[in-house]
């Protein structure tokens, strides 16, 4: 189905919705045989495992089911691993909107889903709410839009906090680039340059994803960075900072992207004299006393599940499906809940700075604010208690 | 052999054209779906068997060149070039074309490790400079469109079925051919392919390079069946795990594709259907791998051998050579058909052959003897072009072949025999004397065949003897007509009758085909009895020469080797 | 200049790492006549077996005592593999043979250890040890260089100079031979695989905390390995030693010229076309064919 015939499709079930909210009281959702099908698809096993991200809509609509459905309706989830491997990838989405016809994918977490299925979802006119959004096609496709702020808005936010409370004067930007993210980090970095009105000091899109960071830290040390924003993940993380350590560096600012937020990175770098910032994709894990975080520590605490920020991603996926679906008048279907996010209001929850919404865009992007931490003795505080609120581009 | 081939080729298609009829006719979107990356990911494998299977060199890089395939269809619908992605699939695979000529240019002279490692690197250097380049497109959300025919589902995996039967066929045709033979020669033995006048550059690389082509397409059919790609399609692992399916399910086999491609695609299904993690399937490749490579035979040969099991055994029949007549002789204008000068060869400090003079006069039969160590094979290999290097001239036909490699003086009319047999074990008869001599008839290769004794040319040389083999390498040197024919020890292991038999035939082949002899033989009756002039070595040297009668009777070659060769045959 | 001689000093750790794999590399296939692709998967395997142990609380120590009889055992158990099974193939039947076997490793290292999260690797040699062209060169890099010249010269000494290292390579050349001459070849392969095991694991345990440990990763540090070993083409350790550390400089440039830093990782497969392209200048058959 073309774009244009799905858009008409929306408008005349939004039409139908009209006339029925008009005739009938009896208004909520239904659905044909008890259930309402939802499937993921994520990195499960391979070189990466984001399985936490479904793990945890799975225990959200579990939640759900045991009391009692939407409006009588269980949720029956399914969760396809796609082993970072594209041809698994889009054996995985074919099989959940063919053979288990699920009417949305929600809280997918996958090196490679978005890249890879966006365009079949495209053509099968289905949608993805993504629990965590990772390579830049999930950003920059028609129907996935991701409830998280995502590596490329958070690289302008990050910048954007540089240059606003750190009083950054030589930002440099060092990036790993896999698999189709050199353009949407350079904007990202235009973006910044935009709104600050700075010039980048030094863009260096080389870093290698193995092998020794020796030479780009003493590229960095000389050329006189005063601060470094670097989308490194985790493993890598510790890695650089321990470079910078054995290289007796002072007097950068390093700053990184949500992946380097984690429990482990932590621990491993409680030793190390640097400032480390990291910028959060949703209200900050770690706060376990935070009000914005009381409901989905409960929910996961009952379900069994660790507190982690990829959980937070998949719980806030499935609240925003509940919301949609708990929207509809009539029978969930596909066409129904494709309507429903098209027309949707913008949806706050505790969890996330900005509100969430699908609707027409062409590419969505919804989330757009972030918490910045700083690694203090081997645990991360808030440095920002307030969210950092991107501004738009002008 | 194209009759083979024709017989072939139509089963293939026939196979093909019921099994895809029955894949779009009775199974759900989804099933086809998974059929067309069956097909696809056999495309990939096949351009793999070509290379891992017919010319056993190991390449750890056919994804890379898919990438190069797919990529350059990105390009082209980004550019909105003419034509449609039918054409373009096309470009894609001639784009990969340099690239896999450029990898097998360090692997022409030495063997498969080399390739492995220069591969393996390749794959490796292509990945990150992927994973640097965005799929052309993929920003702006732009797909690569299908063809207008084939724009569903269903009816792209018809246009795959197409893609994929042309290459099968070609590729069937190609493996029965002179090139295709000289593949399975070259990977045997790169000396006996390089005898028979085969390039060795030339074979390897045309291999590599329609394998590479034919990789390049599977990368463009990927194009079209995903619409938009990721680096990750064309990953080292993706290419390491492809050769494992490749050793383990023999993708030179049209079924062996089949079949691999079957796994690729089924395990991850069956492997989701069952809730098992994903990554066990290249665990089992992996030891399916081993296990293929320790017995030495791979899936598809082993449901071959097994269907042959079933089939009523054949008699190895004789070729039938009646009503068929051997190819017009050579004509050799030249008295002389080969000279060879003052030629010496050393090895390091010790001379293995010190200044010898020969002549072979056309239409003549000579023979070279002398004791073990005399010189004799090294001699052969210096007049044929396998040596580093040598003093002294040798003429053919009054031409001098200095500077000439091995294949070229093959090809200006020096062939030679091999004291052990070297003809590839996979070819069939018919398939060795086609290599031997270009452009010969069915009927000629019959008359041949039948002239040595030797087996009907659909016959696998697997099931020939050592004997019959030895007499083989006689058939395929004569089939050449070349203008001498250096034969080493062609009686060794054979009866006396056989031998006796041999005798008549070598006697003959000046006459019937044109062509001097040199015989290098311990078998002195042999000797005697066909060759009209001998030479005897020893120690690197030319102790006599001159009619058999005459040098017999010195008292130097009695001393030197005949004495205790005669003692030894009176005792 | 200065910036170039500075990255080019920051390459050497790398240089060290790819030097001591490129020996361990050359002295399996001298030894045992087998291009083993598996080489940096065995001991990434044992360097794993170090991490699981500190991570479970164990001393680091005898950990790494562990850890490296883990590396051994796998090389045996590969070494089983190759001499049962495998003792009378070609050489590219046994490069295939290692292949194979490398894709399985991977696929079960990283189902054992996982690919998300960082492993705490523990640096056992923290520290740098002096300071060169304005670049911190740590006691690692040193000791991995060291190391990689000590098992260089070894090797040397053990092949050409030894009793046991003549038999070891009448062996490669010929099993059946070394086995009428009463060389027990099946236990001194084995021998071979689980030093060359036991090797690679301590190597990779000094040089792991400077790379993201990943399985797949470090195991695929075989790729400049076996780059180097061609520069020695598989005979000389000292020319493999030499073009280990040299692949590594070359790296270290390569990554302040911003034009070609991306292409980085091409850099040994230039170097292996090179390589094989000069050293196959005339041409040569091959005289077991």
């Amino acid at each position: 189905m073309t774009w244009k015939s799905s858009l008409l499709a929306a408008s005349l079930a939004a039409l139908g919705l009209g006339a029925m909210a008009g005739t009938a009281s009896a208004a909520g959702p239904t659905c044909a045989d008890g259930a309402i099908k939802v499937g993921a698809v994520s990195t499960v096993t391979g070189p990466a495992d984001f399985s936490e991200v479904p793990k945890a809509t799975q225990a959200a609509f579990d939640a759900v089911n045991a009391a009692g459905g939407i409006n009588g309706c269980k949720i029956d989830y399914t969760i396809a691993d796609d082993k970072a491997d594209p041809a698994v990838a889009a054996q995985a989405a074919r099989d959940l909107i063919d053979n288990k016809e699920a009417v949305a994918l929600v809280g997918s977490a996958s090196l490679l889903d978005c890249a890879v299925n966006g365009a079949t979802y495209a053509r099968k006119d289905i949608r993805s709410i993504q629990g965590l959004g990772v390579d830049a096609a999930c950003f920059s496709s028609p129907n996935i839009a991701p409830v998280n702020v995502g590596p490329f808005t958070l690289t302008t936010a990050m910048g954007y906090y540089a240059s606003n409370v750190l009083k950054a004067k030589k930002l440099c930007a060092f990036f790993i680039i896999i698999g189709g993210t050199q353009e949407a980090y350079k904007k990202g970095i235009e973006d910044w340059e935009k709104i600050s009105g700075q010039k980048i000091h030094l863009l260096d899109l080389t870093l290698p994803f193995q092998g020794d960071l020796t030479p780009y830290v003493i590229k960095a040390r000389d050329a006189g960075c005063d601060t470094v924003l670097t989308n490194q993940v985790e493993p890598q993380v510790v890695q650089l900072i321990k470079t910078v350590d054995a290289q007796k560096i002072t007097g950068i600012n390093w700053l990184f992207l949500a992946p380097g937020y984690t429990e482990q990175v932590a621990k491993a770098l409680a030793d190390s004299p640097q400032p480390i910032y990291a910028g959060t994709e949703w209200e900050p894990y770690t706060e376990t006393d935070s009000a914005a975080n009381a409901e989905w520590i409960a929910d996961m605490k009952k379900a069994n599940r660790p507190l982690t920020a990829f959980s937070q991603g998949g719980y806030l996926a499935a609240q925003m499906f509940l919301k949609v679906v708990g929207g509809i008048d009539g029978e969930v279907t596909r066409d129904s809940v494709n309507a429903a996010l098209l027309k949707m209001q913008p949806i706050s929850n505790p969890l996330a700075g900005s509100p969430y919404v699908f609707g027409e865009a062409k590419t969505h992007s919804p989330m757009r604010a972030t918490k910045v931490m700083k690694l203090d003795k081997g645990k991360w505080t808030v440095e920002t208690k307030d969210w950092v609120h991107l501004p738009d581009v002008k | 052999m194209t009759r083979a081939s024709l017989r072939a080729s139509l089963a293939l298609v026939a196979a093909l054209a019921v099994g895809g009829a029955a894949v779009v006719g009775l199974l759900p979107s989804y099933w086809v779906f998974l059929a067309t990356s069956v097909l696809i990911t056999g495309v990939a494998l096949q351009s793999l068997g070509l290379v891992a299977g017919r010319t056993g060199m190991i390449a750890l890089c056919q994804m890379s060149f898919a990438g190069v395939g797919a990529w350059t269809v990105g390009y082209l619908n980004l550019a909105e070039a003419p034509g449609d992605l039918a054409v373009w699939i096309l470009l894609g695979g001639l784009a990969a074309v340099p690239f896999g000529v450029a990898i097998g240019l360090p692997a022409l002279r030495l063997r498969g490790i080399n390739l492995a490692i220069v591969t393996l690197s390749f794959a490796t250097a292509f990945d990150t400079i992927l994973a640097t380049i965005t799929y052309p497109g993929q920003t702006t959300f732009l797909q690569v469109p299908r063809p207008a025919l084939f724009d569903s589902d269903g009816s792209y995996f018809v246009f795959v079925q197409i893609v994929y039967a042309v290459i099968a066929v070609a590729l069937e045709f190609l493996a029965r051919s002179r090139l295709g033979a000289s593949w399975l020669a070259v990977r045997h033995s790169e000396r006996a392919a390089a005898a028979h006048g085969v390039s060795i550059a030339a074979s390897k690389l045309s291999a590599f390079a329609i394998s590479a082509f034919t990789a390049g397409i599977s990368g463009g059919l990927l194009a079209g069946y995903l619409g938009t790609l990721v680096a990750e399609n064309f990953s080292m692992m993706a290419s390491l795990s492809l050769y494992a399916v490749a050793v383990m399910t023999g993708a030179h086999f049209a079924e062996g594709a089949i079949i691999g491609g079957l796994l690729v695609v089924m395990f991850p299904e069956i492997l989701r259907r069952f809730d098992l993690p994903q990554d066990i399937g290249n665990v089992l490749f992996a030891i399916g791998a081993t296990q293929a490579l320790s017995t030495g035979e791979t899936m598809s040969e082993t449901f071959r051998r097994l269907a042959r099991k079933l089939r009523p055994a054949r008699r190895t029949k004789a070729a039938d050579a009646t009503g068929a007549s051997l190819p017009q002789p050579a004509a050799q204008a030249a008295p002389v058909a080969l000279e060879i000068d003052d030629l010496s060869v050393r090895y390091g400090s010790v001379v293995a052959l010190d200044h010898v003079n020969l002549k072979v006069l056309a239409g003549t039969v000579a023979g070279l003897i002398g004791p073990n160590g005399a010189g004799k094979s090294t001699f052969i290999d210096a007049v044929a072009g396998f040596l580093h290097a040598y003093e002294g001239s040798v003429k053919l036909a009054g031409a001098a072949l200095e500077g000439r490699p091995a294949h070229l003086r093959a090809r200006a009319g020096v062939r030679r025999t091999w004291q052990t047999n070297r003809i590839a074990p996979e070819l069939t008869v018919g398939g060795y004397l086609n290599l031997a001599a270009k452009g010969l008839t069915e009927s000629e290769i019959a008359a041949i065949l039948g002239w040595l004794d030797c087996p009907d040319p659909e016959v696998p040389v697997t099931t020939v003897d050592a004997g019959t083999r030895r007499l083989l390498d006689v058939a395929g040197v004569v089939a050449a007509r070349p203008a001498v024919v250096l034969l080493d020890e062609p009686a060794a292991g054979q009866s006396h009758e056989e031998s006796v038999r041999l005798g008549q035939r070598i006697a003959q082949i000046p006459k019937l085909f044109g062509s001097a002899v040199l015989l290098v033989e311990h078998d002195m009756d042999l000797v005697r009895s066909v060759c009209s002039e001998i030479t005897v070595l020893d120690f690197g040297k030319v102790i006599a020469s001159g009619p058999p009668a005459k040098v017999l009777g010195e008292p130097a070659v009695k001393k030197a080797y005949l004495g205790i060769e005669e003692e030894s045959v009176a005792a | 200049m200065d910036a170039l001689l500075t990255s080019a000093v920051a390459g050497l750790t790398a240089g060290g790492t790819y030097a001591l794999l490129g020996v361990c590399a050359v002295f399996t296939y001298r030894l045992v006549s087998v291009v083993n692709f598996t080489g940096a998967a065995i001991g990434t395997a044992g360097t794993f077996a170090l991490i699981a142990l500190t991570e479970a609380g164990y001393p680091t120590w005898p950990s790494v005592l562990a850890g490296i009889l883990v590396g051994t055992f796998v090389g045996v158990a590969i070494g089983t593999i190759m001499t049962r099974w495998f003792a009378e193939s070609s050489a590219s039947t046994k490069a295939a043979v290692t292949v194979a076997l490398l894709v399985g490793l991977i696929a079960v290292g990283l189902r054992l250890t996982g690919g998300q999260h960082p492993h705490v690797m523990p640096e056992l040699f923290p520290g740098s040890a002096f300071r060169l062209a304005g670049v911190e060169v740590t006691i690692a890099s040193v000791l991995t260089i060291g190391l990689a010249v000590l098992f260089t010269v070894l090797s040397d000494l053990f092949l050409n100079r030894t009793r046991v290292g003549l038999h070891l390579r009448a062996l490669s050349d010929r099993p059946m031979a070394a086995e009428l001459l009463g060389v027990k070849v099946q236990l001194l392969s084995l021998l071979v695989w689980g030093l060359t095991g036991a090797f690679t694991t301590f190597a990779l345990m000094i040089i792991a905390p400077q790379r993201s440990p990943n399985f797949m990763t470090l195991s695929l540090l075989v790729v400049p390995a076996l780059a180097a070993a061609l520069v020695g083409l598989f005979r000389s350790f000292w020319l493999t030693l030499a073009g280990g550390i040299l692949l590594g400089v070359i790296e270290g440039m390569a990554s302040t010229v911003d034009s070609i830093s991306q292409y980085r990782s091409a850099i040994p497969f230039l170097v292996v076309l090179a390589v094989l392209l000069w050293s196959q200048r005339e041409a040569r058959w091959d005289d077991a064919r």
